[in-house]
Protein backbone atom coordinates (compact mmCIF):
# COMPACT_ATOMS: atom_id res chain seq x y z
CA UNK A 1 0.00 0.00 0.00
CA UNK A 2 1.34 3.66 -0.88
CA UNK A 3 2.73 4.80 2.26
CA UNK A 4 0.66 8.22 2.28
CA UNK A 5 -2.80 6.73 1.14
CA UNK A 6 -5.41 7.70 4.35
CA UNK A 7 -6.83 4.75 5.78
CA UNK A 8 -10.34 3.11 6.70
CA UNK A 9 -13.08 5.75 7.33
CA UNK A 10 -10.89 8.72 6.80
CA UNK A 11 -10.28 7.35 2.77
CA UNK A 12 -14.59 6.46 2.64
CA UNK A 13 -14.94 10.07 3.97
CA UNK A 14 -12.29 11.43 1.23
CA UNK A 15 -13.97 9.42 -1.35
CA UNK A 16 -17.18 10.42 -0.80
CA UNK A 17 -16.25 14.16 -0.98
CA UNK A 18 -18.19 16.07 -2.97
CA UNK A 19 -16.26 18.23 -5.96
CA UNK A 20 -17.18 21.85 -6.06
CA UNK A 21 -19.59 22.09 -9.09
CA UNK A 22 -18.01 24.54 -11.86
CA UNK A 23 -19.85 27.53 -11.84
CA UNK A 24 -23.32 27.65 -14.27
CA UNK A 25 -23.09 23.86 -14.61
CA UNK A 26 -25.36 20.36 -12.80
CA UNK A 27 -23.65 16.92 -11.74
CA UNK A 28 -25.59 14.73 -13.63
CA UNK A 29 -23.33 11.56 -12.55
CA UNK A 30 -20.06 10.59 -11.00
CA UNK A 31 -17.95 7.40 -12.38
CA UNK A 32 -17.01 4.55 -10.30
CA UNK A 33 -15.21 2.29 -11.78
CA UNK A 34 -13.87 0.85 -15.20
CA UNK A 35 -16.32 -2.50 -16.20
CA UNK A 36 -14.87 -4.90 -18.24
CA UNK A 37 -12.06 -4.56 -20.77
CA UNK A 38 -14.03 -2.51 -23.16
CA UNK A 39 -13.83 0.62 -22.00
CA UNK A 40 -16.84 0.80 -20.14
CA UNK A 41 -17.19 2.62 -16.78
CA UNK A 42 -20.10 2.22 -14.27
CA UNK A 43 -21.78 5.76 -13.48
CA UNK A 44 -23.40 7.02 -10.74
CA UNK A 45 -26.41 8.80 -11.46
CA UNK A 46 -26.74 12.29 -10.17
CA UNK A 47 -29.89 13.04 -12.38
CA UNK A 48 -33.55 12.27 -12.59
CA UNK A 49 -33.61 12.11 -16.49
CA UNK A 50 -30.84 8.77 -17.03
CA UNK A 51 -31.93 9.62 -21.22
CA UNK A 52 -29.00 11.99 -21.01
CA UNK A 53 -27.17 8.69 -21.17
CA UNK A 54 -28.62 7.80 -24.67
CA UNK A 55 -25.49 7.49 -27.19
CA UNK A 56 -25.23 10.39 -29.14
CA UNK A 57 -25.68 12.44 -26.32
CA UNK A 58 -22.41 14.90 -25.30
CA UNK A 59 -21.65 15.48 -21.86
CA UNK A 60 -18.66 17.56 -20.09
CA UNK A 61 -16.06 15.79 -18.04
CA UNK A 62 -13.83 16.61 -15.24
CA UNK A 63 -13.07 20.04 -13.38
CA UNK A 64 -12.36 21.04 -16.83
CA UNK A 65 -15.36 20.28 -18.71
CA UNK A 66 -13.67 18.27 -21.48
CA UNK A 67 -16.57 17.68 -24.07
CA UNK A 68 -17.03 13.49 -24.43
CA UNK A 69 -19.77 11.97 -26.39
CA UNK A 70 -21.51 8.54 -25.72
CA UNK A 71 -20.97 5.63 -27.90
CA UNK A 72 -23.41 3.22 -25.90
CA UNK A 73 -24.92 2.70 -22.34
CA UNK A 74 -27.00 0.49 -20.46
CA UNK A 75 -28.76 0.43 -17.09
CA UNK A 76 -26.93 -2.16 -14.91
CA UNK A 77 -27.90 -2.53 -10.95
CA UNK A 78 -29.86 0.67 -10.80
CA UNK A 79 -26.63 2.35 -12.35
CA UNK A 80 -25.45 2.58 -15.77
CA UNK A 81 -22.64 1.36 -17.68
CA UNK A 82 -21.34 3.83 -19.93
CA UNK A 83 -18.96 3.43 -23.03
CA UNK A 84 -17.47 7.48 -24.54
CA UNK A 85 -16.33 7.67 -28.16
CA UNK A 86 -12.42 7.68 -28.19
CA UNK A 87 -12.29 5.04 -25.32
CA UNK A 88 -12.13 1.18 -26.21
CA UNK A 89 -9.84 -0.40 -23.30
CA UNK A 90 -9.63 -0.63 -19.85
CA UNK A 91 -6.32 1.36 -19.36
CA UNK A 92 -8.70 4.39 -20.94
CA UNK A 93 -11.64 3.57 -18.88
CA UNK A 94 -9.11 3.60 -15.68
CA UNK A 95 -8.33 7.18 -16.22
CA UNK A 96 -11.85 8.50 -15.91
CA UNK A 97 -12.65 6.48 -12.48
CA UNK A 98 -13.93 8.87 -10.10
CA UNK A 99 -14.38 12.13 -12.49
CA UNK A 100 -17.68 13.84 -12.76
CA UNK A 101 -20.03 14.75 -15.45
CA UNK A 102 -21.65 18.10 -15.88
CA UNK A 103 -24.17 19.51 -17.79
CA UNK A 104 -24.65 23.30 -19.00
CA UNK A 105 -27.38 24.70 -16.23
CA UNK A 106 -29.07 26.53 -19.07
CA UNK A 107 -29.33 22.78 -20.55
CA UNK A 108 -31.27 21.42 -17.83
CA UNK A 109 -34.55 19.98 -17.96
CA UNK A 110 -38.00 21.82 -17.53
CA UNK A 111 -39.59 20.59 -14.33
CA UNK A 112 -43.56 20.06 -13.88
CA UNK A 113 -45.46 21.93 -12.58
CA UNK A 114 -44.28 22.20 -8.15
CA UNK A 115 -40.99 20.20 -8.72
CA UNK A 116 -38.00 22.22 -7.84
CA UNK A 117 -34.77 20.92 -8.41
CA UNK A 118 -32.90 20.91 -5.10
CA UNK A 119 -30.47 22.93 -5.47
CA UNK A 120 -33.15 25.60 -6.10
CA UNK A 121 -34.93 24.66 -2.95
CA UNK A 122 -31.61 24.85 -0.48
CA UNK A 123 -31.53 28.11 1.46
CA UNK A 124 -35.06 28.89 1.21
CA UNK A 125 -36.99 30.85 4.17
CA UNK A 126 -39.50 28.87 5.71
CA UNK A 127 -42.23 30.81 6.92
CA UNK A 128 -45.96 30.00 8.33
CA UNK A 129 -48.72 31.47 6.17
CA UNK A 130 -48.88 34.13 9.08
CA UNK A 131 -45.77 35.30 8.33
CA UNK A 132 -43.84 33.91 11.05
CA UNK A 133 -40.19 32.47 10.17
CA UNK A 134 -39.37 29.24 11.11
CA UNK A 135 -35.75 28.78 9.53
CA UNK A 136 -34.01 27.80 6.88
CA UNK A 137 -34.23 24.85 4.77
CA UNK A 138 -31.15 23.53 4.46
CA UNK A 139 -31.10 19.49 3.23
CA UNK A 140 -33.69 17.23 1.63
CA UNK A 141 -34.21 13.60 2.63
CA UNK A 142 -35.24 11.14 -0.40
CA UNK A 143 -37.61 8.62 1.68
CA UNK A 144 -39.20 6.64 -1.06
CA UNK A 145 -42.18 8.27 0.18
CA UNK A 146 -42.71 11.83 0.19
CA UNK A 147 -39.17 14.02 0.42
CA UNK A 148 -38.73 15.91 3.54
CA UNK A 149 -37.45 18.96 3.76
CA UNK A 150 -34.93 19.73 6.98
CA UNK A 151 -35.30 23.10 8.07
CA UNK A 152 -33.05 24.51 10.44
CA UNK A 153 -34.69 26.48 13.01
CA UNK A 154 -34.97 30.06 13.65
CA UNK A 155 -33.83 31.62 17.51
CA UNK A 156 -36.64 30.33 19.63
CA UNK A 157 -38.49 27.79 16.98
CA UNK A 158 -39.14 24.49 18.33
CA UNK A 159 -36.94 24.18 20.84
CA UNK A 160 -33.63 24.82 18.68
CA UNK A 161 -34.04 21.39 16.96
CA UNK A 162 -34.34 20.85 13.28
CA UNK A 163 -37.60 21.13 11.77
CA UNK A 164 -38.47 18.22 9.75
CA UNK A 165 -41.38 19.12 7.51
CA UNK A 166 -43.18 16.49 4.55
CA UNK A 167 -42.95 17.97 1.14
CA UNK A 168 -47.32 16.92 0.60
CA UNK A 169 -49.31 19.51 -0.77
CA UNK A 170 -51.08 19.50 3.46
CA UNK A 171 -47.65 21.58 4.71
CA UNK A 172 -46.10 23.07 1.48
CA UNK A 173 -48.74 25.88 0.32
CA UNK A 174 -46.43 27.67 -1.69
CA UNK A 175 -42.62 28.02 -2.80
CA UNK A 176 -41.48 31.02 -4.33
CA UNK A 177 -38.21 30.62 -5.93
CA UNK A 178 -37.45 34.39 -6.79
CA UNK A 179 -38.27 35.44 -3.40
CA UNK A 180 -36.66 32.66 -1.77
CA UNK A 181 -39.56 31.70 0.18
CA UNK A 182 -41.24 28.79 1.18
CA UNK A 183 -44.60 29.07 2.80
CA UNK A 184 -45.79 26.11 5.17
CA UNK A 185 -49.37 25.11 6.89
CA UNK A 186 -47.96 23.59 9.83
CA UNK A 187 -49.76 20.27 11.01
CA UNK A 188 -50.48 19.56 14.46
CA UNK A 189 -47.74 17.59 15.82
CA UNK A 190 -44.81 18.95 13.46
CA UNK A 191 -43.05 21.29 16.25
CA UNK A 192 -42.30 19.91 19.39
CA UNK A 193 -44.81 20.96 21.96
CA UNK A 194 -43.47 21.34 25.33
CA UNK A 195 -42.16 25.16 25.83
CA UNK A 196 -38.60 25.84 25.49
CA UNK A 197 -36.67 25.06 28.04
CA UNK A 198 -35.24 28.09 30.10
CA UNK B 1 -39.12 -17.80 7.01
CA UNK B 2 -42.13 -15.40 7.37
CA UNK B 3 -44.26 -14.68 9.91
CA UNK B 4 -47.21 -16.83 10.93
CA UNK B 5 -50.22 -16.16 8.89
CA UNK B 6 -52.59 -16.99 12.26
CA UNK B 7 -50.94 -14.53 13.86
CA UNK B 8 -51.49 -11.40 11.27
CA UNK B 9 -49.19 -8.88 10.57
CA UNK B 10 -47.05 -7.26 13.01
CA UNK B 11 -48.42 -3.34 14.33
CA UNK B 12 -47.61 -1.75 17.47
CA UNK B 13 -51.13 -1.90 19.23
CA UNK B 14 -50.50 1.27 20.97
CA UNK B 15 -50.38 3.00 17.36
CA UNK B 16 -52.96 1.04 15.93
CA UNK B 17 -55.39 2.48 18.59
CA UNK B 18 -54.33 5.92 18.49
CA UNK B 19 -54.89 6.08 14.70
CA UNK B 20 -58.03 4.39 15.20
CA UNK B 21 -59.25 7.00 17.34
CA UNK B 22 -58.28 9.90 15.30
CA UNK B 23 -60.10 8.28 12.43
CA UNK B 24 -63.18 7.94 14.52
CA UNK B 25 -62.81 11.81 15.91
CA UNK B 26 -62.19 12.75 11.83
CA UNK B 27 -58.63 14.35 13.26
CA UNK B 28 -55.31 14.72 11.69
CA UNK B 29 -52.29 15.27 13.15
CA UNK B 30 -48.33 13.81 13.36
CA UNK B 31 -48.03 10.72 15.16
CA UNK B 32 -44.49 9.65 16.56
CA UNK B 33 -43.23 6.00 16.64
CA UNK B 34 -40.35 4.37 17.24
CA UNK B 35 -41.87 1.14 15.89
CA UNK B 36 -40.85 0.83 12.25
CA UNK B 37 -41.72 -2.96 12.24
CA UNK B 38 -45.10 -1.78 12.30
CA UNK B 39 -46.86 -2.60 9.20
CA UNK B 40 -48.99 -0.23 7.51
CA UNK B 41 -52.51 -0.78 7.11
CA UNK B 42 -55.48 0.28 5.59
CA UNK B 43 -56.75 2.56 8.82
CA UNK B 44 -53.11 4.64 8.34
CA UNK B 45 -54.19 6.00 4.52
CA UNK B 46 -53.83 9.81 5.05
CA UNK B 47 -52.09 9.95 8.44
CA UNK B 48 -48.74 11.49 8.71
CA UNK B 49 -46.78 9.32 10.92
CA UNK B 50 -43.33 10.54 11.98
CA UNK B 51 -41.10 7.52 11.84
CA UNK B 52 -37.50 7.67 14.09
CA UNK B 53 -34.77 7.14 11.82
CA UNK B 54 -32.19 6.54 15.14
CA UNK B 55 -31.80 10.08 15.70
CA UNK B 56 -35.04 12.12 14.82
CA UNK B 57 -38.48 11.86 13.40
CA UNK B 58 -39.29 11.55 9.96
CA UNK B 59 -42.56 12.58 8.79
CA UNK B 60 -44.31 10.23 6.14
CA UNK B 61 -47.52 10.68 4.17
CA UNK B 62 -49.10 7.51 4.09
CA UNK B 63 -51.03 6.77 0.61
CA UNK B 64 -52.84 3.53 -0.47
CA UNK B 65 -49.47 2.17 -2.41
CA UNK B 66 -47.59 1.72 1.34
CA UNK B 67 -50.15 -1.00 2.36
CA UNK B 68 -48.54 -3.71 3.40
CA UNK B 69 -44.76 -2.08 3.83
CA UNK B 70 -42.95 -1.92 7.05
CA UNK B 71 -42.79 1.74 8.34
CA UNK B 72 -39.12 1.57 8.86
CA UNK B 73 -38.92 1.20 5.24
CA UNK B 74 -39.99 5.05 4.83
CA UNK B 75 -36.96 6.62 7.14
CA UNK B 76 -33.77 5.41 5.49
CA UNK B 77 -31.01 5.36 8.75
CA UNK B 78 -27.91 6.35 7.09
CA UNK B 79 -25.90 9.31 6.84
CA UNK B 80 -26.33 11.55 3.84
CA UNK B 81 -23.79 13.81 3.41
CA UNK B 82 -25.43 16.58 1.04
CA UNK B 83 -26.68 17.15 -2.32
CA UNK B 84 -24.15 18.19 -5.01
CA UNK B 85 -25.23 20.48 -7.64
CA UNK B 86 -26.98 18.27 -9.57
CA UNK B 87 -30.05 17.82 -11.79
CA UNK B 88 -31.94 16.09 -9.20
CA UNK B 89 -35.40 17.26 -8.13
CA UNK B 90 -37.82 17.50 -5.79
CA UNK B 91 -41.66 17.82 -5.79
CA UNK B 92 -42.86 20.00 -3.61
CA UNK B 93 -46.49 19.47 -3.30
CA UNK B 94 -48.54 15.88 -3.84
Amino acid sequence: MAPNKPRGHRRYLRQRREPPVPEGHLAVGRILRPHGLRGEVKVQLHTDFPERFAPGQSLLLGPNLEPVTIAASRPHQGQMLVRFHGIQDRTGAEALQGEWLYIPEEAAQELAEDTYYIHQLLGLEVRTEEGQVLGELVDVIVTGANDVYVVRPAPGINRGRELLIPAIAQVVRSVDIQARVLTVRLMPGLLEESPEPT
Amino acid sequence: MGRSLKKGPYVDPKLLRKIEEMNRRGERKVIKTWSRASTIFPQFVGHTIAVHDGRRHVPIYITENMVGHKLGEFAPTRFFRGHVKSEKSSRARR
